[in-house]
């Protein structure tokens, strides 16, 4: 530790960033880092009063009355509704008070309201930096599209590095321990996302803490990737990923283990993920849409109209929502709803009094019934926006 | 009364602090998000070797933490209305629980064979020491006001 971080530790800059370099201390012994390292910004989860609860309500307001502030950038993931989400669901007060609370006590500790699991659009990492990132969507797409370094913090790790700017250097922030220790042959040619995703879901139960060399995919789109890196990360551990076609040469050092992986087994992941029956939501946007998927969902909508009682529900964030609204007019002129600043998972969605979401994303898949008591039936966005339009 | 057999057990120190309490040993990771109620301190997590039994004031001895990081913001939040442990002693250090401890201010101790405890034993936890030191074995009888051997 440098002198001045003994200070902080001691209390003399205040017993807010004293509490916070404590928590960075004491989780950087455990994983026997030698020192911290500075980062250039935090995203931070634990946003939405669903999941997060009373608890960090109640952690907030101690950081408050401790006198901590964030140091650096620092973004937030989304939150439990937007605007019209919270009347559509017809939200009680309490929740709606509560999720302010929260929400506000993050702005007032000097966190960006960009509630969005996909910052990144927002504000680019440059390959090679450092960041301590909650939301493991965000964080695999970090190291593995952007090249940048985080470790899959926790909700109050990266509260802490925001606060104190700095993390403890271990894991993905040193170059020894982003080499990849498992290849996987993909033997078959995914016909749609939805294999595609789901293969990367089968990959991080797989891979457990092992980074993973996927070989044989080839020409993946942005949105890809971000899917891919989402679903391994549901899936298993996984925080960094590596194509075998972005690398000019064979990566066989440190591969210690060799899995196949065919149609067969990515269809009975589907099915584990899947049900059968009839959708009334369908849920494009796990995570939050891109500029690039937006386009292509106003171009399928383009002459096509949502079904009578199906809901069309497309999460993006409030800043792409915002530099797009070319996008969303022929989104919603078709009868579909942009929603930003939540998600479906993170919503209270049971509220709309619908059974079964559609979606292409298996991390929601995952995730929706367990947190909402609805079935998924997993269906790719061409599908999706057919099956909507066609009711 | 205690012995001179009985354990002291050496661990490392994680958070300072000294406490007496009851043992309350589980041989399961736990989840303080989805496992615990913070309304409560009760263990809720079904099939739980705990489940059913509250957290509150004892030292609650477990292998290690395991689900969402947000489980550190429920031990403040049981900490907050005074139903959290009173010390905690896990085999391994991880993250939620190693956090949770901090913000919470539970002295806390790590890598001491939890096997060796039972629930019911009365424990003294040092969080700057490292030291787990059992002050009464559970099911020991202590002498009543009268003299005479109690319950």
């Amino acid at each position: 530790m440098t002198r001045e971080e003994e200070k902080v530790l001691d209390g003399e800059a205040g017993p807010g960033l004293k509490l916070a370099m404590e928590i960075l201390v004491k989780l950087g012994d455990i994983f026997g880092a030698e020192k911290l390292i500075p980062v250039e910004s935090a995203h931070v989860s634990g946003i939405s009063y669903k999941t997060a609860g009373d608890a960090a309500i109640e952690f907030l307001r101690e950081l408050k009355e401790l006198g901590a502030k964030a140091s650096i950038p620092a973004t937030t993931n989304p939150c439990g509704f937007d605007e019209r989400l919270s009347r559509i669901l017809d939200l009680p007060e309490e929740l709606i008070s509560a999720q302010r609370e929260l929400v506000s006590s993050y702005e007032e500790l000097g966190l960006q309201r960009t509630l969005t699991c996909v910052p990144y659009y927002q504000h680019r990492p440059e390959p090679g930096s450092h960041l301590a990132w909650a939301e493991s969507s965000a964080v695999v797409y970090a190291n593995s599209v952007l090249n940048a370094c985080t470790n899959r913090e926790g909700a109050p790790s990266a509260l802490a590095a925001a606060i104190v700017g700095k993390t403890p250097d271990h894991g993905l922030h040193r170059p020894e321990n982003r080499k990849p220790g498992i290849l996987i042959h993909v033997d078959f040619k995914p016909k749609d996302e939805v294999e595609l995703w789901s293969l990367g879901f089968l990959v991080g139960k797989i891979c457990k803490d092992k980074i993973p060399l996927l070989e044989g995919l080839k020409g993946l789109a942005d949105w890809e990737l971000k899917g891919l890196g989402a679903a391994m990360a549901s899936g298993g551990m996984t925080a960094l990923f590596h194509l075998a076609e972005a690398h000019g040469e064979p990566v066989a050092e440190g591969i210690e283990e060799e899995v196949s992986l065919g149609k067969e087994d990515v269809l009975s992941t589907i099915e584990g993920l899947s049900s059968s029956n009839e959708p009334d939501l369908f849920f494009i946007g796990c995570p939050h849409c891109s500029e690039e998927e937006l386009e292509l969902i106003a171009s399928l909508l383009k002459g096509r109209k949502v079904g009578k009682g199906v809901h069309l529900w497309i999460c993006t964030s409030r800043y792409i929502k915002e530099r797009r609204p070319d996008l969303v007019e022929a989104i919603e002129g078709a009868g579909g709803l942009v929603i930003c600043d939540t998600c479906v998972v993170v919503s209270w969605v049971e509220r709309l009094g619908v059974d079964t979401v559609a979606t292409n994303s298996p991390k929601a898949a995952y995730y929706l019934p367990g947190l909402s008591g609805l079935d998924v039936r997993l269906m790719s966005l061409r599908e999706c926006l057919r099956s909507a339009c066609t009711k | 009364m205690s012995g001179g057999d009985l354990l002291v057990l050496k661990g490392k120190g994680i958070v300072e602090g000294h406490c007496i309490g009851e043992a309350l040993v589980s041989s399961t990771p736990i989840s303080f998000l989805g496992g615990v109620n913070p309304m409560t301190g009760e263990v809720i997590e079904e099939g739980h070797d705990l489940e059913g039994r509250s957290v509150a004031g004892k030292i609650l001895c477990f292998p290690h933490g395991k689900g969402s990081t947000v489980g550190s913001y429920v031990m403040l939040a049981l900490r907050r209305r005074g139903l959290a442990p009173a010390g905690l002693v896990n085999e391994v250090a991880d993250p939620i629980v190693v956090v949770g401890a901090i913000i919470s201010r539970i002295p806390m101790v790590v890598g001491v064979d939890i096997s060796l405890l039972r629930t019911g034993d009365l424990l003294e936890v040092d969080g700057s020491t490292g030291t787990v030191r059992v002050l009464r074995r559970a099911g020991e009888r202590v002498l009543d006001e009268r003299g005479g051997k109690g319950a």
